[in-house]
């Protein structure tokens, strides 16, 4: 009789434990190298981030296998992009680490990229959050200011097709008169500049506004305009968490014309914010990886999100902002993929005629 | 001050002390191997410092990034192969110095300048942090546009007595400068629709083709050894009583180096040359240069190793590199969970002395130890030539192709080194076309700013002025001692000319 429910309890057992984790199972790493393409330098962001992950990954994925940085640069990340594209064997052994450098090229249908994030499984993603500020002597002191403000901005930008299409969409889409000056190196150069006077509207990405937009703002040298915003689980544009006194670049928008923003343009905005601040970072896993090696892959990401001594990581290194592990980053790159193809043409063809340059 | 001397007493611990020797010992060898510079020395340890508290990390980085451009002389003075971009322009009197047996007295003087140029840039730093913000802030587009024409208006004098032929090969070099993606626009010039082309051509690749590779296959051709004559003259000692007896160009060129370093986006692999390039303006006697002045050898070398200590100041007060190796450093900074910016002078002042002396310190063991090298070294000069080269040729080849890791790297490293082949042969002066290179990307993306800004108003600024009067003042001094020089007998030998 105890045999029988000592048998019973066992089954039992067994049939729940499978019940409970029903795919974590098959992939393990044991003794193999992981190597993780990033297709920017050595020290860069991606890189940084890289090797901030790759420690824990290494703890968490089944068989503690090594976990390589592999560094690719060139093109603007693009031929990382291609080779991961042509190269990568779906069995778990080579990743991606994704950029917006490298989606933007992506969305604007550059003749030159051959990957497709289509195709690929999201393994995880981080998120870094975009603030906007002025300098106060033009007499604005917040977003309300801008109602009917008509002189001349200038802003530092990278180029037409990099990240800073954010703030430029953003600063048309507010109907602000914004002469961007092409050429700076990125976006510490064009801190300088506005330190300098050269320009007068500047974004920063929250880690490097706290460290050195603050100090300005005490001072009284600038005044913060509004965040890019931050993405909740539903996949919205809500107040970015490090500035929650700001309103994000939708609210400002509502402050200024009275009714939420909306049409191509701001469909466009919205996914080209969700591909570089949203989901800026993400990892990926090549085109018919298996579901077991991919479910494994997102269970090690869930559990280096939970570690307690990854979580000071992100905060002192990663901005602070909660991290996207398996169906949240699936549902948040969701909105990248699903941006539909005229609204892409509406955004290809306003930089070219706004910026004069050539995309396709 | 007590900060000060609590640093000191950090840097002094044995586990740092450690880490900085260990990063000294890896910077010279990184200086020593032709081409490898301080971003593939940071490159290296960048992923070994996960972890480490912040002041053994900074004992290992800038230990090592400190005395790069110390033993980056050993190949520039004895096979006229640049040890690293910074040492280029120690080529020019370094390498004829070895020709005539005198390498030991050349890297004397060297490591003897480079020690109080670091030392200096150690010192400037120190000094300069609380008032560094508001001079960086000074220098805005069209300032730094006029500061790289500055460097363009050395091509004038290192390109001795044709001028016409250092225009077109500074023009040269600025054409290979401008392959690739363009600075200001979303656009690629000239890439055929190779990929490799899409960033342009490294430097490392551009400055070992067009003076490494000439240089072994003359030697080749020759079937010598690199030291014309038979015996090893003067000793290293010889060349420490040569740097002190130069003491003021030790200083000013220290200087220099301090100011390319510290003006981020100038780009530190013009400061030998802009050293180099003042000495010979300022200099009645000039007549030697290019043929193993002493001068010529130690100009560059203390500007070089003095860059380091003003390349670290944009670095932590703005977060933005002074330079290439600089670049890889704020990621170790991000690594470590610093995030650079003013906020620094205040929270983060301790780790700015532990810098500072470790720079300090790094200089320091470092010119030991490669004084103490050179001299089994310098007998490489006695060696038949044609028992290095196959060595040289594979190290250079190892180098460039760490430059990309792609086949482009090699093949671009045979049509450059077959350019300054050429130019060598017909006389045409090499360091203008690589000034040119260099500068190339400063001279478009800062005009193009300016312009974009100002219209053409940038021309009325203050900066602006003074430096084309700076630039204005010292190409008629140039001019005005060449009429003087070449009025009185002609120079048997022609600068540059070789």
């Amino acid at each position: 009789m105890r045999k029988y429910f000592l048998f019973l309890g066992i089954a039992f057992f067994l049939v729940t434990s499978m019940t409970m984790v029903p795919t974590v199972e098959g992939a393990d790493f044991s003794g193999k190298t992981i190597k993780w393409i990033i297709p920017f330098n050595v020290g860069g962001g991606s890189d940084v981030w890289a090797r901030l992950y790759s420690p824990f990954l290494q703890k968490y994925l089944p068989g503690n296998p090594i976990v390589v940085v592999k560094n690719m640069p060139g093109g603007g990340s693009i031929i990382g992009g291609n080779y991961f594209h042509v190269r990568a064997k779906p069995n778990g052994l080579t990743v991606f680490g994704s950029s917006g450098s490298t989606s933007f090229p992506y969305l604007l249908e550059n003749p030159k990229v051959k990957y497709d994030f289509a195709k690929y499984q999201i393994v995880f993603a981080t998120p870094v959050g975009g603030v906007c500020y002025i300098n106060p002597e033009l007499g604005v002191k917040s977003v309300k200011d801008l109602k009917g403000f008509k002189k001349p901005l200038q802003y530092a930008s990278q180029g037409a097709t990099s990240l800073d299409i954010i703030p430029l969409l953003a600063f048309e889409m507010l109907g602000l008169d914004v002469k961007a000056v092409f050429g700076y190196k990125g976006r510490g150069p064009g801190r300088v500049a506005f330190e300098q006077g050269e320009v007068n509207i500047d974004y920063q990405t929250t880690p490097a506004y706290i460290k050195n937009v603050r100090p300005l703002i005490k001072q009284g040298k600038a005044a913060p305009l509004m965040s890019w915003g931050a993405l909740d689980a539903n996949g919205n544009i809500v107040r970015d968490p490090v500035e929650p006194d700001l309103p994000s670049m939708p609210e400002a928008y509502e402050m200024l014309y009275g009714k939420k923003p909306s049409g191509p343009g701001f469909n466009a905005w919205k996914a080209f914010f969700v591909a570089g601040f949203g989901m800026q970072k993400a990892m990926w896993l090549p085109e018919k990886t298996s579901k077991d090696i991919v479910a494994t892959y997102r269970d090690a990401a869930a559990k280096v999100i939970a570690d307690a001594e990854f979580k000071e990581v992100v905060k002192k290194s990663l901005g602070g902002y909660p991290q996207l592990a398996g169906k949240d980053a699936v549902v948040g790159f969701q909105q990248v993929l699903d941006v539909p193809k005229k609204d892409r043409g509406w955004l290809i063809n306003w930089i070219e005629t706004k910026y004069k340059v050539k995309i396709r | 001050m007590d900060v000060v001397l609590q640093s000191l007493a950090v840097v002094l611990q044995p586990s740092h002390l450690l880490m900085l020797i260990c990063g000294v010992v890896m910077g010279l060898s990184i200086g020593i191997l032709p081409g490898l510079g301080g971003i593939v020395g940071m490159t290296i340890l960048l992923p070994v410092i996960y972890g480490m508290d912040p002041h053994s990390a900074f004992g290992l980085l800038i230990g090592m990034v400190a005395v790069i451009p110390t033993s980056d002389t050993f190949p520039s003075v004895m096979m006229g192969i640049p040890g690293s971009s910074a040492s280029q322009a120690t080529i020019m009197d370094g390498y004829p110095l070895a020709k005539k047996g005198e390498a030991a007295r050349a890297l004397g003087a060297a490591f003897t300048a480079s020690l109080i140029g670091g030392l200096f840039g150690a010192l400037v730093l120190t000094l300069i942090i609380p008032i560094a913000r508001p001079i960086v802030l000074a220098f805005g587009s069209p300032e730094l546009f006029m500061l790289a024409l500055l460097g363009m208006s050395m091509v004038g004098v290192l390109s001795g007595n044709k001028p016409i032929k250092g225009i077109l090969a500074a023009g040269i070099g600025v054409m290979i400068g401008a392959l690739g993606d363009a600075p200001a626009v979303p656009e690629y010039r000239y890439t055929f629709g190779i990929d490799y082309l899409i960033d342009g051509v490294p430097l490392v690749v551009v400055g070992l083709g067009l003076f490494a590779f000439p240089e072994i296959v003359d030697l080749l051709i020759k079937g010598r050894s690199i030291a014309e004559a038979a015996t090893l003259g003067k000793g290293w000692l010889d060349g420490v009583k040569d740097a002190l007896k130069h003491k003021f160009i030790v200083l000013r060129c220290s200087v220099i180096g301090v100011i390319v370093g510290f003006l981020p986006g100038l780009g530190g692999s013009v400061v030998d040359w802009i050293a180099y390039g003042h000495i010979i303006q300022t200099t009645r006697d000039r007549g030697k240069f290019g043929q193993g002045d002493i001068r010529g050898v130690i100009a560059p070398e203390s500007a070089n190793n003095a860059k380091e200590g003003g390349g670290l100041i944009p670095t932590f007060l703005f977060g933005i590199p002074g330079s290439g190796s600089m670049a890889v450093f704020l990621g170790g900074l991000l690594i470590l969970g610093i995030q650079p910016g003013p906020g620094m002078v205040t929270e983060n002042i301790d780790l700015i002395y532990t810098a500072i002396w470790s720079l300090a310190l790094a200089n320091v063991f470092g010119a030991i130890l490669s004084i103490a090298l050179s001299k089994p070294i310098t007998r490489l000069t006695v060696i038949p030539f044609s028992y290095l080269a196959p060595f040289m040729v594979l190290i250079i080849t190892f180098a460039c192709y760490q430059a990309t890791r792609s086949w482009g790297d090699l093949i671009a490293l045979l049509l450059m080194g077959i350019l300054g082949w050429v130019m060598k042969q017909y006389g045409w002066p090499r360091p203008a076309a690589l000034i040119g290179f260099v500068l190339s990307d400063n001279l478009e993306t800062y005009l193009f700013i300016s312009v974009q800004r100002y219209g053409f108003e940038w021309l009325t600024r203050t900066g602006v002025i003074v430096l084309a009067a700076i630039i204005i003042g010292s190409l008629v001094m140039g001019i005005f001692y060449q009429a003087r020089k070449s009025s009185k007998a002609r120079a048997s030998g022609e600068r540059n000319g070789k």
